[in-house]
This record gives structure tokens, C-alpha cells and sequence, in this order.
């Protein structure tokens, strides 16, 4: 575990670094809050929020029909163990780039709704960790419920998490804003680390540590799946215009995606899923510029 | 001397004497009658008054009622924070029982979380049992226990059995005897003029020359407005579970015998009253 922990300090090394991609990237985190402040990120979205929604999956490696409900139950671990590394998951994404998307969810019923999202991702002295929370409001300022938020969970996640309350999305105070947050604790099932540590490319020595995020779901790699499964991340693409148009986001019940804390904890791995690019930072002596990184897919 | 064992069960049996009222602006078809209850500390307010819910919804329109919330001389209540956290922050120093007003409208979504079951109180108490246990053992009991386990530890709070929780929760204090305490001690300090929730820092209970750390330490390094000046008067009250300990405990005890359910050991600054 040592190896993996991630100290104040390294975090806002990270965060600078982080920044400066962003800055190049034209995607839009910013550093909020001051000394002990937090990255932050917001987005509109257009996501179907529907029980009913059925599934498809266009990425590599996966079916491409939709699953029913008890195929899913039945193949929840299967599935799980895949998720890690298949191009599979996210939800339809913003409108302008939907053609990046990896994967699209279709509405049998319902329609969709834009959504603004709002992403803080700051240090846990808990878990020596960094944490996504979100929040994800309608255009008239009203919160997702829990309820609905589960509704834009992957449905093969969704009972697994349901039934696993240590594991699954809780309420939480928000250290950054102070207000309701929602949050999804760690997973200890490996998942997505397990499969970084074995897959990864590029340095895993002690003292490394990638903090990945997606350049608009800001995924953390969290909870041991990817983050989309928890909420629609943005697909990556060019920049966007997406400041231009924003309104102030209301205060209001959000949602965390936290790494996990066991050893694997901090090697933070990013999946194919998240959709192709993410600005990728590394601390210390292993940063790497990031024009001769050897994952391309990462920047 | 009283054994230390006294201490939990003492702390666990906190009770406060509490007298629910339905605000004023809610449409009822008769008049409401105050209703009185002895609220746990430890627990939370949703976890204990669905009788509260179930006695003011016989004199409102049902077609009215939407969630039940709880607000105290014009500050909601946040359910996620145990009664005793809430009642030494907001209402220390007053005159009991507690004044609490019920709403069953104008929900304040900026200030309150959603809580539609205990289901979602369960999850919080558990997120913050895993929390504090990362802290503590690196996760490590925790991550050790059965579903079932965890599953005692929740039922042992939310039906009051004190001896069902603590054969389970003694686990999560033990350490190591040559450690002479925890990783990490768990703890939130409270204030009441703040916009940051609470204050969370990484402290040890013993320093890296060997000396025990007291809460007078964590305050000195953490917040230090919160302890007197030399000479000057008392500005603040440190309280924990309605009293105030002396700034020479030793934290790891506080931490085995004033925590919270939650593993936390909420710690509330709070101004001295002017009178």
C-alpha cells in the first residue's frame, strides 16, 4: 500500500502538471479553492435518465445485442472482470461529440435530458487518494435524485451495487462545497487496478502513482469499474465550447467517484472505456512529457 | 475508579430529551399536538422518528406531505450527522427539551441530504466505518469482516442493542500494543460559523518521539484558535458527547471510548455563551 499512497503535497504537483495539459487541451479544469482547493470541471451533458433504457455496446470485444435483465444478473462478474480493460461503457454523450462516443445508450422509453454536470476532484487524507465527486443537475437547477442516478448506472452494475451498500453510492458531505454529495465508496474487488497493474504500460515502480482523468468524466478509475458505469462521463474529444454556455450550477446533491484504498488504491489506471482522451499525469521524477508518451490513446 | 468499559455503555445510553413541534406554516386539518421523545446521541434523526413522521401525518393531507426534515431555530438539520453532533453544535447551552420544528415541505435541497429509507442511512454509517477504518488499520479489519459482520454492526445501531454492536466493534479498536495506538486517529472538528463542514486531518496518537498525543496536541496543530489564549479569557468550547474532556486525554482514549458508531470522534468547537 505504501507504494500507492498519494500525499497533499504530490496531489497538487499532479494537479499543476494536470493542469497545464488541460490548458493545452482547452478542456477546461480549473484550479479551485486556493491552498487546499480542488480541480474543477463542469459540463453539459445530454443523458438518458430511464430504468427502462436498453443497452448497446459498439466498442471492441463486446456483444453488440442487448443483454436482458437476468443474462445480466447472471453475468455481473464475468462481465465485471472484463469491464476493466473492454472498450465497452458510456453513456451517449454530449451532443457535439457524440460520434466520439464508445459506446451509446438507446431509450426504449423516456427521452433524453440535458444535464449539467459539475466535477470537483480533490486530495482524501482518508484514503490518500484523490476523489472525483459530481454533481449532475437539470437545466432548471433541480438534483438528481438517488434514484435517478442509479437509472444512468450501467444496468450490469447495477444490481451488484445495489446489494452491496459498503460498496455503492452513498451520501456524503462534500469537503470541497460543503454541501450534499453523493458517494461511491471503494471497491476492494480489483477490478480496474488489478488489471492496470497487470496490463499497464509505461513505469509501476514504487513511488509512481497516474492520476488519469478523462478529459471530461474525469475518471478516477473509481470504485473499481469505470467511472462511467456510475455516471455518463464526457466522451473526449476536441475541445469544446461548453463555458460558453453554461449557467451557474445550482448547489445540490452531487455524486463522488473514490478511488479505492487498498494497496492498489493509487495506481490509478485509466481503461480503454473512458472513451480514448485523457490527459494522464504523472508525479515526481516519472513524468513524462506528455508528447513522447507511449500511450498515445491516454493523450 | 469506574472501569473504562463504563464509559461506552454510558456514552452509548446518551440521551436527549427532545420535543418535536410541526411548523407553523404546514396545512393541517386539526391541530397538532408537540410530540416528545428521548433521542439517541449516537444515532441519527432519521433512524429514530418514524414515529414522529407517523404522528404528525394523521393531522396533515397526506396529498401534502413530502419528505419529512428537521430544522432548528431556522438552521435544517442534517440527518447525516449524529443527534449528538447536532445537538452540541446548534443547541448546547439551552434550555431542554429540544425545540425541533418538522416540515413536510419546502425541502432545502442546498443544505439537506435526501434520505428516502435507512437503507441510505446504513450506507452512510458503513461508508464512514470504512473510512475511519482506512485511517485506523489501513483498512485492514474491516476489509477482514463478513457481510455479516458488517450487517451487526448496522443492526446493533439502528435497534439500540449496545452488546450486539460492541462484540463486533471492539474489533475496529484494537492496534498493536507496541504501536500504542492507531495509524490515524478518526476524527471531525465541527464549527459553527464555517463554510467547510468540519476539519480532517492525518494525526498520529503518538508523536515520532514516543509522546502520547492529547486532544490539547490535535487542537494546537489543527485548529489552534480553538484553545485559549495565555491569560486571555475563554473563547471557545470543546465538546464531545455534551461534555468537555480535558486537553490532557490522551486522544487515542478518546478515540476508543468517545467515538461515535461511525469509528468518528466528532469533536464540536463551539463559542463559550455570553450569557
Amino acid at each position: 500500500m505504501s507504494l500507492c499512497v498519494l500525499d497533499e503535497d504530490k496531489f497538487h504537483l499532479c494537479c499543476q502538471l494536470l493542469l497545464q495539459l488541460s490548458e493545452q487541451l482547452g478542456d477546461g479544469w480549473s484550479w479551485e479553492g486556493g491552498q487546499e482547493g480542488y480541480l474543477r470541471k463542469t459540463a453539459l451533458r445530454s443523458v438518458v435518465i430511464d430504468s427502462s433504457s436498453v443497452w448497446d455496446y459498439e466498442g471492441e470485444g463486446a456483444d453488440t445485442s442487448c443483454p436482458s435483465r437476468s443474462e445480466q444478473q447472471e453475468g455481473e462478474q464475468e462481465q465485471a472482470a472484463v469491464d476493466a480493460s473492454a472498450d465497452t461503457d458510456s453513456i451517449k454523450g454530449d451532443m457535439e461529440d457524440e460520434d466520439e462516443d464508445d459506446g451509446v445508450c438507446v431509450a426504449s422509453a423516456g427521452s433524453s435530458q440535458l444535464l449539467q454536470y459539475e466535477y470537483h476532484i480533490l486530495h482524501s487524507c482518508s484514503y490518500s487518494t484523490p476523489v472525483l465527486y459530481y454533481r449532475a443537475c437539470t437545466q432548471e437547477g433541480r438534483s438528481l435524485s438517488l434514484e435517478e442516478v442509479w437509472s444512468s448506472v450501467h444496468p450490469n452494475y447495477r444490481l451488484r451495487l445495489q446489494n452491496s451498500p459498503l460498496n455503492t453510492i452513498t451520501l456524503q458531505v462534500a469537503p470541497s462545497a460543503g454541501s450534499a454529495f453523493l458517494h461511491a465508496s471503494p471497491l476492494q474487488d480489483g477490478g480496474v487496478h488489478a488489471s492496470g497493474a497487470a496490463g499497464g504500460s509505461g513505469p509501476t515502480q514504487a513511488g509512481e502513482l497516474r492520476v488519469v482523468v478523462a478529459q471530461c468524466g474525469g475518471s478516477c478509475g473509481g470504485a473499481g469499474r469505470p467511472s462511467e458505469v456510475l455516471h455518463p462521463a464526457a466522451p473526449c474529444g476536441p475541445p469544446r465550447q461548453h463555458r460558453a454556455r453554461l449557467t451557474p450550477p445550482p448547489v445540490s446533491v452531487s455524486i463522488t467517484v473514490e478511488p479505492p484504498c487498498t494497496e492498489a488504491a493509487s495506481l490509478i489506471r485509466p481503461s480503454e472505456a473512458e472513451g480514448g482522451l485523457c490527459a494522464r499525469v504523472l508525479h515526481g521524477s516519472d513524468c513524462q512529457d506528455p508528447q513522447t508518451d507511449p500511450n498515445p490513446h491516454l493523450l | 475508579m469506574a472501569d473504562d468499559k463504563d464509559v461506552l455503555r454510558d456514552v452509548w445510553f446518551g440521551r436527549i430529551p427532545t420535543c418535536f413541534l410541526l411548523n407553523q406554516d404546514e396545512v393541517t386539518e386539526r391541530e397538532a399536538e408537540p410530540y416528545y421523545l428521548l433521542l439517541p446521541r449516537v444515532s441519527y434523526l432519521t433512524l429514530v422518528t418514524d414515529k414522529v413522521k407517523k404522528h404528525f401525518h394523521k393531522v396533515i393531507r397526506t396529498d401534502d406531505a413530502e419528505e419529512m426534515w428537521f430544522e432548528y431555530e431556522g438552521t435544517p438539520l442534517k440527518w447525516h450527522y449524529p443527534i449528538g453532533v447536532l445537538f452540541d453544535l446548534h443547541a448546547s447551552n439551552t434550555v431542554l427539551p429540544w425545540s425541533i420544528t418538522v416540515h413536510f415541505k419546502n425541502f432545502p435541497e442546498r443544505d439537506l441530504l435526501h434520505c428516502p429509507s435507512h437503507s441510505v442511512i446504513e450506507a452512510h454509517f458503513m461508508s464512514s466505518i470504512k473510512e475511519a477504518d482506512a485511517l485506523k488499520h489501513k483498512s485492514q479489519v474491516v476489509n477482514d469482516m463478513q457481510k455479516k459482520d458488517h450487517k451487526q454492526l448496522w443492526m446493533g445501531l439502528q435497534n439500540d442493542k449496545f452488546d450486539q454492536f460492541w462484540a463486533m466493534n471492539r474489533k475496529l479498536m484494537e492496534y498493536p500494543t507496541e504501536d500504542g495506538g492507531f495509524r490515524f486517529i478518526p476524527f471531525r472538528i465541527y464549527q459553527t460559523l464555517s463554510d467547510r463542514p468540519f476539519i480532517q486531518k492525518q494525526f498520529r496518537p503518538v508523536s515520532p518521539e514516543g509522546h502520547v498525543h492529547t486532544l490539547g496536541d490535535l487542537l494546537k496543530e489543527v485548529y489552534p484558535v480553538a484553545l485559549p489564549n495565555e491569560g486571555g479569557p475563554k473563547r471557545f468550547q470543546v465538546v464531545i458527547h455534551g461534555i468537555e474532556p480535558l486537553l490532557e486525554t490522551p486522544l487515542q482514549w478518546l478515540s476508543e471510548h468517545l467515538s461515535h458508531p461511525d469509528s468518528f470522534l466528532h469533536i464540536c468547537v463551539i463559542p463559550v455563551p455570553s450569557d
